[in-house]
């Protein structure tokens, strides 16, 4: 409940603050006026302009990143009966930034959504061989899946670096910048782009929030309980790749978020994942949320980028969870 | 005649290219006490997933109540064939004891149905008979391994079934608490339900089963009330071991010494 306030207004904290600073009462105000509330106006001068343009839809692209990245950490979770299973395991990070790399390094990289679409491409690209290579010899254990997502992630990431070092030095940057995550430049149709596979992968995952618990208490007792196992973890798993490839394609690497809500949000929360979900999605949504905001406003002369923003945010956290859990060892 | 609640008949099951269970027969009828016991890797653990449809058969068919596993659902399945296994002492999941005890209505409310009332007395009957109500919100993670232990049995409880299927449930429980797993599976079978459970502690098995069978490398070696089984030449060899019985009187049941054969 709290979280879900807390997102509309890190929301709206986030399009007020930035170079051109605007008051957060102006923008509620404005964003009144666009509903036709009475006594509502708009900004005056360029900030109207900024607002929607510019920091609006980066806001909300930044709470459905953080928000699905959330969500599929906490869905990986339980499939795997681990609490740092996280994207990465499937092979879409890896597998998307070797879709980017390629498109920059056939010089598609200054094309309109090239590099989203050829780094979702590269994420499914990558879960799918996943898949295969596990199922090569008939229904893989988890451990099998995990391994191979581990093999498949170092292939992809040798690759990339094998580009990386023939790709001539002016397209290098866009892609470095990418390879460690932000949403510089990042507008409506980027939004439009993802909110429907974000949106709809987050409900579908929602709705099989039973079954994933039911999946956490491992295959056997699952299949007693009237699960088909094997049927449903790839069902978890397709989503579940299909919303972070989709958060990927348009943010780079945010590493972290995936790790770190889930596991804040169960000593609070519980792990049963109807409660779980939902309050993991608020939880990275506010996080990564306000990791872009101090990602550009830190400094004045550059942008920091925003998957070092979480990194830098969500290791020593993790590090932190794990001494007090006594893990750590 | 009554058709047995639970019946593998000619049961071979493979495990990648090994076969584990060859020519198995086996009935257990409603309210019965089934002992299954036999040296380690003799096909126990095997042999339950199978009658609950977990396994797939190479040859032979379950059946449940005349009807082969193959042609029912899953759900169906479930909804009348517990398995309870032995508790692994860490697990990632870190519900709740009723949230996990509840998961044993899956089979009854699917993934999408809610929590209705049938639901509520299903569990709260699971969490009395085995005694655990008062740690219900407790974390799982929390509890010792014979809580645990009966708080899975507790999720095998609330899915209502016909025939419960145990796994080694005495592993982890000491004295106490294994007398207390028999009471509470008393009280079950009282109410139709038909039992069977692994067991390796084969003077617990004598003094808790109606029925006994002994499985040896994957073959069903002799079959009877446990004096009978305990007592045949098949089951010293399974072992390795002499096994004398002694009258005990006002027990019911003999006490069993063992002796290495050298």
């Amino acid at each position: 409940m709290l979280l879900a306030m807390l997102l509309p207004l890190s929301i709206v904290l986030a399009v007020s603050l930035g170079a051109t600073h605007l008051s957060p009462l102006g923008v509620m105000s404005s964003l009144g006026a666009r509903l036709g509330l009475p006594g509502c106006v708009p900004i005056a001068g360029p900030g109207e302009t900024i607002l929607y343009a510019v920091r609006i839809p980066r806001a909300l692209l930044a709470a459905l990143v953080g928000g699905g990245l959330a969500v599929v950490g906490a869905c990986l979770q339980s499939v795997f009966r681990n609490p740092l299973a996280d994207s990465g395991l499937l092979g879409v990070g890896a597998g998307a930034a070797l879709g980017a790399v390629i498109a920059v390094r056939f010089g598609l990289g200054h094309l309109f959504l090239a590099l989203p679409l050829a780094a979702f491409a590269g994420s499914m690209a990558a879960v799918g061989l996943v898949y295969l290579l596990a199922h090569a010899r008939g229904q893989p254990s988890l451990h099998g899946l995990l391994l191979t997502g581990i093999a498949v992630s170092a292939f992809a990431g040798a690759a990339t670096s094998v580009l990386l070092v023939s790709t001539e030095e002016f397209r290098l940057k866009v892609v470095l910048f990418w390879l460690a995550g932000g949403l510089e430049g990042r507008g409506w149709d980027h939004l439009r782009g993802v909110f429907l596979l974000i949106a709809a992968g987050c409900a579908g995952l929602w709705l099989l929030a039973r079954t994933l618990d039911v999946l956490s208490l491992g295959d056997d007792e699952a299949g007693s309980l009237g699960v088909r196992v094997h049927a449903a973890r790839v069902l978890v798993l397709t989503l579940a790749a299909l919303v972070a490839g989709a958060a990927t394609a348009v943010a780079g690497a945010v590493p972290f978020v995936g790790l770190v809500a889930p596991h804040a949000l169960r000593p609070l929360v519980g792990s049963v994942a109807r409660r779980l979900l939902p309050s993991s999605f608020a939880a990275g949504a506010i996080l990564v949320v306000l990791a872009d905001l101090a990602s550009r406003t830190v400094s004045a002369r550059f942008e920091l980028p925003l998957g070092s923003v979480t990194a830098l945010v969500g290791a020593p956290y993790f590090l932190l969870a794990l001494r007090r859990s006594g893990d750590g060892g | 005649m009554i058709a047995p609640l639970l019946e593998a008949r000619g049961l071979c099951v493979a495990r990648g290219a090994r076969m584990v269970l060859h020519d198995v027969d086996l009935r257990l009828m409603r309210g019965e006490a089934l002992a299954v016991v036999g040296p380690n890797a003799g096909g126990k653990s095997t042999l339950v997933r199978s009658l609950a449809g977990l396994l797939p058969a190479a040859a032979g068919s379950v059946y449940l109540e005349g009807t082969p596993l193959a042609a029912l659902g899953r759900a169906v399945v479930a909804r009348a064939v517990a398995v309870v296994g032995s508790e692994e002492p860490a697990d990632a999941a870190a519900l709740t004891v009723v949230e996990r005890v509840a998961l044993g209505r899956y089979p009854h409310r699917g993934a999408l149905r809610p929590f209705e009332n049938e639901d509520r007395r299903a569990v709260e009957a699971a969490l009395e008979a085995t005694g655990i109500a008062d740690l219900a919100h407790r974390r799982i993670e929390t509890l010792s391994a014979g809580e645990r232990q009966l708080a899975a049995l507790a999720r095998g409880l609330a899915q209502t079934p016909q025939a419960l299927l145990l796994d080694e449930p005495g592993a982890h429980l000491d004295v106490g608490h294994q007398l207390q797993l028999s009471r509470i599976l008393d009280a079950v079978r009282a109410a139709g339900v038909g039992v069977l459970m692994v067991v390796h502690d084969l003077q617990r098995a004598a003094a808790w089963a109606d029925r006994m069978l002994l499985l040896d490398h994957g073959r069903l070696a002799a079959e009877g009330t446990p004096t009978a089984v305990l007592g045949s030449k098949e089951c010293a060899r399974a072992f390795g071991v002499a096994i004398r019985g002694h009258a005990a009187p006002g027990l019911g049941h003999s006490l069993y010494s063992f002796e290495e054969i050298r």
